[in-house]
């Protein structure tokens, strides 16, 4: 049953997928009919002072066109093809979130390094991954709505407003990781007696790494020490962290959308992408996950080797977190953008 | 295992797609015109850059101040006001060179936006802080966005003009991409038959160079 569910998950994952990359094809988009006048001639994109090699350029060229694309497939929605403007709309914001997941912003380091240095599953991971995305999602509709709907606020204050959200979220991320740093530092230094199946002869008092009892095994700290259980108050923290950053792509399509009078298909936009974020964050936060278990599965569990992996992950996955979120936090108190 | 492999294959193409991480979200066609002084020699550039939609639609929202549908040059002006000031702390996207040396710029002039149909195009001055004579040597010129928040591209027609008082014979020069691939590579056709953009690949800009002859 799961395994049947597990493929049709997948089956309809590809089917987006190949939808995202030929709906425009199939729907005359190639020769895009619906070309604003006074839009932008064409201009291909650019690449100034020979920067970019081959590859980089074809992802800038792919990134313009997937920029126009999802347009022109918003303002088909006023028109007879609405119902193929809406399904190239799903599968263009699909596709366009698995891609933007690669900016930073999307939880992707946060998630991996949480998932990696907790007692984590893959599928508490993607949870996790899920969760975050909508969240962000809500979010981006959330300050649109009530920024332009209800107050019709300049495009200058709700990019204020996302860029002061996006601070708040990498400060969040920041403690977050400084918290999980303090707590495993204090487990490495302080843990608590655990028993590990002595026999009732050597009662030793395991106070730090006393490694030296002649007892012939390892007294390095217990695994079990280090796996702190999941609580719905840490994954909640993560989510809070990742997702009161709004994506500025789906800023961007919610306010083109309801500046044509279709807000409510820049919202199916925005869930559209997050849907593809998810996927990237997961697939990420699963590959962490599955180094980790191979690399404890080579060690053997309970052996030292687990015990100092557990260790790297724990701490540096901490480490990890709380580097990034204080130097996104401060790269983002640059001047404002112009635009 | 198999979610590991699956992240790999993610991570693999996440990686390979993203040199410095290049994902703009603005994307500008520019076009600029070379402006001169009655010595023939060149004063400044004026830059006219057209926004693509979706950053229109924002720079636009909630500008209607008197609801009419329309945005007038007073609606407008603010917005004006507001990216030149701010295009400061990023050396207004804008670097000239003359014999391999940057040129100072100073502060923009004869700045405005202007609205159709949704899109919003905003032109102003780049004044040179003194002038420089293009018909002693080239003039570099370029204009992009470092972090590439901004994508800038000089428009495929017209990208570099002369203002009317130009002296003879002055031409600009944007260097040609190389050519890419050939005719029968299946990728290469294939994301042209997908693409709106007919230009894909060909069109790839680096500093532009201006020289006047004689």
């Amino acid at each position: 049953m799961l395994l049947r569910l597990r493929l049709a998950l997948t089956g309809l994952l590809l089917v987006l997928l190949c939808a995202f990359l030929i709906a425009p094809a199939t729907i005359g988009f190639a020769q895009s009919p619906f070309g604003v006048p006074g839009a932008p001639p064409a201009a291909a994109p650019v690449e100034s002072g020979g920067r970019f090699d081959a590859l980089g350029r074809r992802f800038l060229a792919v990134q313009q066109r997937l920029h126009r694309q999802l347009g022109d497939s918003i303002e088909t929605l006023k028109t007879e093809r609405a119902a193929a403007g809406m399904l190239v709309l799903i599968a263009l914001s699909f596709g366009y979130g698995i891609v933007h997941a690669a900016g930073p912003g999307h939880g992707k380091a946060v998630i991996s390094s949480y998932v990696l240095a907790n007692e984590e599953t893959v599928r508490r991971g993607i949870l996790l991954s899920f969760v975050s995305a909508i969240a962000q999602a809500l979010t981006a509709v959330a300050l649109v709505g009530l920024l332009a709907i209800l107050f019709n606020s300049s495009g200058a204050r709700i990019t204020g407003w996302t860029n002061t959200l996006e601070t708040a979220s990498y400060a969040l991320i920041a403690g977050l990781g400084l918290y999980l740093l303090v707590r495993e530092l204090l487990a490495l230094f302080r843990p608590a007696p655990v028993g590990h199946g002595h026999a009732g002869r050597h009662a030793h008092h395991h106070a730090g790494h006393d490694h030296s009892c002649g007892c012939g095994h390892s007294h390095a700290p217990p695994a079990e020490a280090l796996k702190h259980p999941v609580t719905l108050k840490s994954m909640a923290a993560v989510v809070a962290a990742v997702g009161i950053r709004p994506c500025t792509g789906a800023i961007l399509v919610l306010i083109f959308a309801l500046a044509q009078g279709l807000f409510w298909a820049g919202v199916a936009a925005t869930f559209a992408m997050a849907l593809g974020t998810a996927i990237t964050v997961s697939a990420l936060a699963a590959l962490a996950v599955g180094s980790r278990d191979l690399a404890l599965r080579y060690a053997g569990a309970g052996s030292g080797w687990a015990s100092t992996i557990w260790t790297v992950c724990s701490v540096g996955g901490a480490a990890a977190i709380l580097l990034l979120g204080a130097a996104l936090f401060a790269a983002s108190l640059g001047p404002a953008r112009p635009f | 295992m198999r979610f590991a492999f699956f992240g790999a294959v993610v991570a693999l193409i996440l990686g390979a797609a993203g040199p410095a991480g290049a994902h703009p979200h603005v994307w500008v066609t520019a076009r600029t015109m070379m402006q001169f002084d009655k010595d023939g020699r060149v004063t400044g550039v004026r830059h006219t850059w057209v926004f693509d939609k979706f950053y229109s639609a924002t720079a636009l929202q909630g500008l209607d101040t008197d609801l009419d549908g329309k945005y007038s040059k007073a609606e407008l002006d603010p917005l004006a006001a507001v990216n030149i000031s701010s295009l400061k702390d990023f050396g207004y996207f804008t670097v000239v060179k003359a014999a391999d040396a940057e040129v100072k710029l100073s502060e923009p002039v004869d700045y405005l936006v202007e609205e159709k149909a949704g899109v919003v195009t905003l032109a102003f001055t780049l004044p040179l802080s003194s002038p420089i004579d293009a018909r002693l040597g080239t003039l570099e010129l370029d204009v992009y966005d470092p972090s590439y928040y901004v994508a800038f591209s000089f428009a495929a027609d017209t990208p570099i003009t002369f203002a009317a008082d130009a002296p003879k014979g002055c031409a600009a020069k944007l260097p040609q991409p190389p050519k890419e691939g050939n005719p029968n590579d299946l990728s290469e056709s294939f994301f042209s038959q997908l693409g709106p953009d007919s230009n894909f690949g060909a069109t790839l800009s680096q500093a532009a160079r201006i020289e006047c002859a004689g």
